[in-house]
């Protein structure tokens, strides 16, 4: 199998509490953006904590180009290419912006290459060179965005994943974020995302995947997931409830 | 005029002592959310640390401040490992490791207590007792060294935190706890170390306090006051808070010493707690509430 | 689907109120068979009888242990209103305490009105203050509460120091009653043990009265409890003034008892741990823990104190135990004992 990432039967939940995923499979395929949908609770992003190691796995298994990646720290994890940037943008703010760049490859080795890899980065988001000594706390929240998203490059990652990007932001800056996220795709990074606007999403991924009670319902291209009639009705509020 | 120059200058000399028993205290609850109620119990531990090296061998105090700083630094590690590396998951994190500080802090007085008695010490170097007097005003000789080392400590601490790498990863833990940990740092080992660097800091502040101040095994509950209501004016886990907070609040308290007579002085950081508390009723330490 | 008839339903719904009516029958049965109403009553009566035991020879060292326990047991079941109900640990009881034992006592001392009578006035001042004091520091919860109650013993030490019409640091010294030795502590005796009854009995009303189910709420989550519509500061500011009355009460009797007041009886830190101690150990939020913690601690502190005679260690071995208690029994004795369904019946007070 090509399958870059397979998750297969997968159940986790928080701290003793229930599981909140109830076996769910996936399978991600290299270079494409995934958008999952789901109503709340479907247990969108527990799926990405899981798969990043934030989550114990309680059953199942998460494979990365063949290897599981179960019982492993989200720091080995991170090592192995996988990146996530969950939903509250995981930023140091009261950190400037290049020292939250530099605390992007924390997990880096060589050290002279990061501050050349921040160099780049600056390079092709401007607005992080302009505000690179400003704390990120004081940051609109799409340049935070921006910053968690550019932040993912350094480590010149194999997978990222996305929760919820548009969260908070107005409509014209989200399209700047989804545009950032297809440059990424571009460059041969697969994307999974986690969008609560699901129409939005869809119209700028590759795959449709809908989750719901936990499990993994339906997956195929997201224009067919767009047009199919039955999401229309569940998820994309396309027809109004009787 | 004279009288004023002079108490701000005594009030300035103790603020320089007070911030460096008060930063360690602000590093660990800024990286671990433990308020530390023990650290002023480990202060005295230091002092007296620097006290039977001074006693026993001659050592000048602030030679033997390394000293203090390392010793403290090891139990401060052995604390973290037997009382709190186990409660890290647990729901009421922050009350129960008051409690656990609390106790700790009484194992530290009553140990100190058992070993070296209730007696009053204090190591005497020359400059102890020294003072340099410009016109009218003096200026005792051993809190201005104290303050100096002490403010030295502080900035190479603030350097550490802001230039190296490590230092980094304390302070993005301290701000985004599991966003430091999906960035690839180690967050268990930060605890550790900013436990050990926090208890060393109490050393090294011990190994001060045991020339300026005279100290026993209980004088440690004076100070835990006084200590939390600079850590607290100063912003929990702001080291830079917490020293402003210790000049501002020790000049304030050398004037009501000098106005109402010392027995006031204390009772001036009390009251600021206890202000602070009646400005910031969301709680001292930004709590939010907790859900389930 | 199927489509119920309208018979259909409203039997159905019969038998469901019939199946509920039964298992609420067998609940109640199952509670009334777990707690024991006589031992506790047995207790007392034994305890009361106990001073005959001075017809027979001298065990005024029983009698002191009795009452010292009792002394606790009543400021334990006190604090347990605030820390153990409602959630709220203080660490600054021992100010109450303070103000009971110096309120009484210099009536005591001024006009010769027994302390025993002055109690219950010393309890409502304690309230008041309590009030006063706990609409303050109750803004904050948490940590910043523990570290205010701190703060407040600190204060009240400072100021009580050094109020020249109290004694200052010396205190006052009140006079012995004037009973044969063998009869003297029969009075401390009997307040202190009908006051350790009577605020069990407290307890046991306030935890089983709505307001007492507010405060359980509140020490669960207090935000919900709050949308839940309970008035969280009046009830909280309340908890706290109940439990400062019990521990003003217990103090007004105990300067009495001892022929002195002074700061360093009352406003040492060890008083509030001990009471602290005593709930956590006992179980908090339970109405036997704190008597149970107030006897293990009281028999600990003497076993200490009377064989090894150093205070030191009693610090410390103090601490110790607070340390393992609270990493491997957070729930007490009570509270581990009914977790695992092992709580004999007796111990089952609530």
């Amino acid at each position: 199998m090509g399958e870059l990432l397979e998750v297969t039967n997968l159940t986790a939940g928080y701290g003793d509490g229930p599981s909140i995923l109830d076996g769910a499979h996936l399978s991600v395929e290299p270079g494409k953006v995934h958008c999952i949908i789901g109503p709340n609770g479907a247990g969108k992003s527990t799926l990405l904590k899981a798969i990043c190691g934030m989550l114990k796995i309680r059953q199942g298994d998460v494979k990365f180009n063949g290897q599981s990646l179960k019982g492993l720290r989200p720091d080995q994890i991170l090592r192995k290419g996988i990146c996530f940037v969950p939903q509250e943008r995981a930023l140091f703010p009261k950190m400037t912006v290049r020292e939250n760049l530099r605390m992007g490859g924390y997990s880096l080795d060589d050290r002279s290459g990061l501050e050349r890899s921040i160099d780049e980065i600056e390079e092709r988001f401007p607005i992080l060179k302009e505000r690179r000594d400003q704390h990120a706390g004081t940051m609109s929240g799409g340049q935070q965005q921006t910053l968690s998203m550019a932040r993912t490059l350094i480590i010149k990652p194999a997978i990222v994943m996305l929760d919820e990007p548009s969260l908070g932001l107005a409509p014209k800056i989200v399209q700047e974020m989804f545009d950032i996220m297809k440059m990424m795709a571009s460059e041969g990074i697969t994307i999974l995302l986690v969008e609560q606007n699901a129409l939005m999403g869809l119209k700028n991924s590759d795959w449709g995947v809908v989750l719901d009670l936990g499990r993994t319902l339906f997956k195929g291209p997201a224009p067919e997931v767009l047009a199919d009639p039955r999401i229309q009705e569940l998820y994309l509020g396309g027809k109004k409830a009787a | 005029m004279e009288q004023i120059i002079q108490t701000l200058i005594l009030g300035i000399a103790l603020g320089g002592v007070f911030a460096l028993m008060g930063s360690g205290l602000s590093l660990v609850f800024g990286v671990m959310r433990i308020v530390n109620l023990a650290h002023p119990s480990l202060i005295i531990a230091g002092a007296y640390v620097t006290y039977w090296g001074f006693r026993l061998w001659g050592i000048d105090p602030l030679v033997m401040l390394p000293v203090a700083a390392v010793v403290l630094a090891g139990i401060g590690v052995l604390l973290y490992k037997l009382v709190f590396e186990r409660e890290a998951r647990s729901a009421k994190y922050s009350e129960m490791t008051v409690l656990l500080t609390f106790a700790t802090a009484m194992i530290v007085e009553g140990a100190l207590g058992f070993m070296f008695t209730n007696t009053q010490r204090v190591t005497s170097p020359g400059y102890a007792t020294d003072a340099i007097f410009i016109g009218n005003v003096f200026i005792p000789m051993g809190q201005l060294y104290a303050g100096i080392v002490s403010l030295v400590i502080i900035g190479a601490l603030a350097a550490f935190l802001k230039y190296s790498r490590f230092g980094n990863a304390i302070r993005a833990t301290t701000q985004n706890r599991d966003a430091a940990e999906l960035l690839g740092v180690n967050v268990n080992l930060v605890g550790i170390m900013s436990f050990a660097i926090g208890i060393g800091l109490a050393g090294a502040a011990g190994a001060l306090v045991s020339f300026v101040f005279s100290f026993f095994p209980a004088k440690h509950w004076e100070w835990v006051a006084v200590l939390m209501s600079l850590v607290v004016l100063g912003g929990m886990g702001s080291i830079l808070g917490t020293v402003l907070a210790s000049f501002l609040l020790s000049i304030i308290a050398a004037f009501v010493g000098v106005w109402f007579g010392s027995t006031w002085s204390t009772m001036t950081f009390f009251l600021a707690l206890f202000l602070i508390l009646l400005v910031r009723p969301q709680g001292l330490f930004g709590e939010k509430p907790e859900l389930a | 689907m199927t489509v119920a008839t309208k018979s259909d339903a409203s039997e159905g719904v019969s038998a469901v109120l019939e199946a509920r009516k039964a298992y609420n029958i067998k609940l109640a049965a199952s509670a009334d068979k777990a707690r024991s109403i006589w031992f506790p009553l047995v207790l007392m009566a034994v305890l009361l009888a106990l001073p005959a035991l001075q017809f027979v020879g001298n065990y005024n060292y029983v009698l002191h242990l009795v009452l010292f326990t009792a002394c606790y047991a009543a400021m334990a079941s006190g604090w347990n209103i605030l820390g153990g109900f409602t959630g709220y640990i203080s660490l600054g009881h021992n100010v109450f305490f303070a103000i009971g034992g110096y309120f009484a006592g210099m009536i005591f001392a001024r006009y010769g009105v027994s302390t025993i009578l002055m109690a219950p006035m010393a309890g409502i001042l304690c309230a008041a203050v309590g009030y006063l004091i706990g609409s303050i520091t109750l803004k904050t919860r948490g940590p910043s509460f523990i570290i205010s109650s701190l703060a407040l013993v600190m204060i009240a030490r400072i100021l009580f120091d050094h109020w020249t019409f109290v004694g200052g640091a010396n205190g006052v010294a009140l006079k012995a009653n004037d009973l044969p030795v063998l009869w003297s502590k029969l009075p401390y005796y009997y307040a202190f043990v009908i006051l350790a009854a009577f605020s069990v009995w407290a307890s046991y009303r306030i935890k089983h009265s709505k307001f007492g189910l507010g405060l359980r709420a509140i020490s669960k989550d207090e935000i919900k409890a709050e949308s839940a519509g309970i008035d969280t500061r009046t009830y909280k500011v309340l908890a706290f003034a109940i439990s400062a009355a019990f521990v003003g009460m217990a103090g007004a009797v105990w300067g009495e008892y001892l022929t002195y007041i002074r700061p360093n009886i009352f406003l040492v830190i060890l008083v509030s741990v001990n009471l602290v101690l005593m709930c956590i150990l006992g179980g908090k939020g339970t109405i036997a823990g704190p008597v149970i913690g107030a006897i293990l601690i009281t028999a600990f502190n003497e076993v200490f104190v009377a064989t090894l005679g150093a205070s030191e260690l009693n610090i410390l071995a103090t601490g110790v135990l607070m340390v393992v208690v609270l990493l491997f029994f957070p729930l007490g004795i009570v509270g581990t004992l009914a977790r695992n369904h092992r709580l004999p019946r007796i111990l089952n007070w609530d």
